[in-house]
């Protein structure tokens, strides 16, 4: 499997549109990425989430359960499971992401084109030390450097 | 349903990419070739002036990263054949 993103979406209304969705279809048709599942929730006022109803339109494997037991537990189900190693500082959850009094769509993301990329990465032994993505005015930068060279 | 957020492990797109055949962590192989050195016992203590020529002897690398190599071997990060190889990289 490739690596998996977690992409949380913020909505007034939670949902994909079919836009979205369309748009999913056509990379993974490509070769791409992979919705793996898609998850709704809403979060109330005093901190608690709810799963949402899943949207329409959607392959009958993508319902957004596989996402809750990944990424959340039943109410009075004990934590045992969780990550132990998860408590270095690098630990997140959905609460860290989703403001109160909102709801989202918390999408897995399977990049599959970036699977053999990491295997390589791996077998040159190479490090992750950072990885982020550039911001949008450094974007524009690198736009116009790439132009530039273009030219 | 009712859903109580899990505490889940941060990674990025290349993951936890292993070092020295999956027994280093990025963190820890920072960790290797970033080693705190130990004051020197002859350190002049702090709010004394000393001149250039009076300073401490500078750390000692060489010694440092054969213990470090060392400390990787007995805790079992490194085998005894990668000790040696990595010894004769940092001896003269």
């Amino acid at each position: 499997m490739g690596p998996v993103q977690v992409l949380v979406v913020g909505f007034e209304q939670p949902t994909f549109s079919g836009e979205v969705l369309a748009e999913f279809a056509r990379l993974q048709e490509a070769g791409i990425v992979r919705l793996v599942d898609l998850l709704l929730i809403s979060r109330a006022e005093d901190g608690t989430f709810e799963t949402l109803n899943a949207p329409t339109g959607l392959e009958a494997s993508i319902g957004g359960e596989l996402a809750a037991e990944l990424l959340g537990r039943s109410e009075g189900e004990d934590g045992d499971d969780d990550d132990p190693d998860a408590t270095d500082g690098t630990a997140w959850s959905l609460a860290d992401a989703i403001p109160t009094g909102s709801a989202a769509a918390v999408a897995l993301i399977e990049h599959t084109w970036a699977g053999p990329l990491t295997a390589a990465i791996r077998r040159a032994g190479g490090s992750a030390l950072e990885e982020t993505w550039l911001a949008p005015g450094d974007l524009d930068r690198l736009e116009v450097l790439v132009a530039q060279r273009q030219s | 349903m009712l859903l109580v957020p899990r505490e889940l492990r941060r990674s990025g797109m290349t993951g936890n990419v292993p070092y020295y055949g999956g027994r280093f962590t990025p963190a820890q192989a920072y960790a290797a070739s970033h080693p705190t050195h130990r004051p020197p016992a002859s350190a002049t203590p702090a709010g004394v002036a000393t001149s250039r020529g009076a300073m401490p002897e500078p750390t000692r690398p060489v010694a440092d990263a054969l213990a470090a190599l060392q400390h990787l071997q007995e805790t079992g990060v490194i085998t005894p054949q990668e000790y040696d190889e990595l010894r004769t990289r940092v001896t003269p």
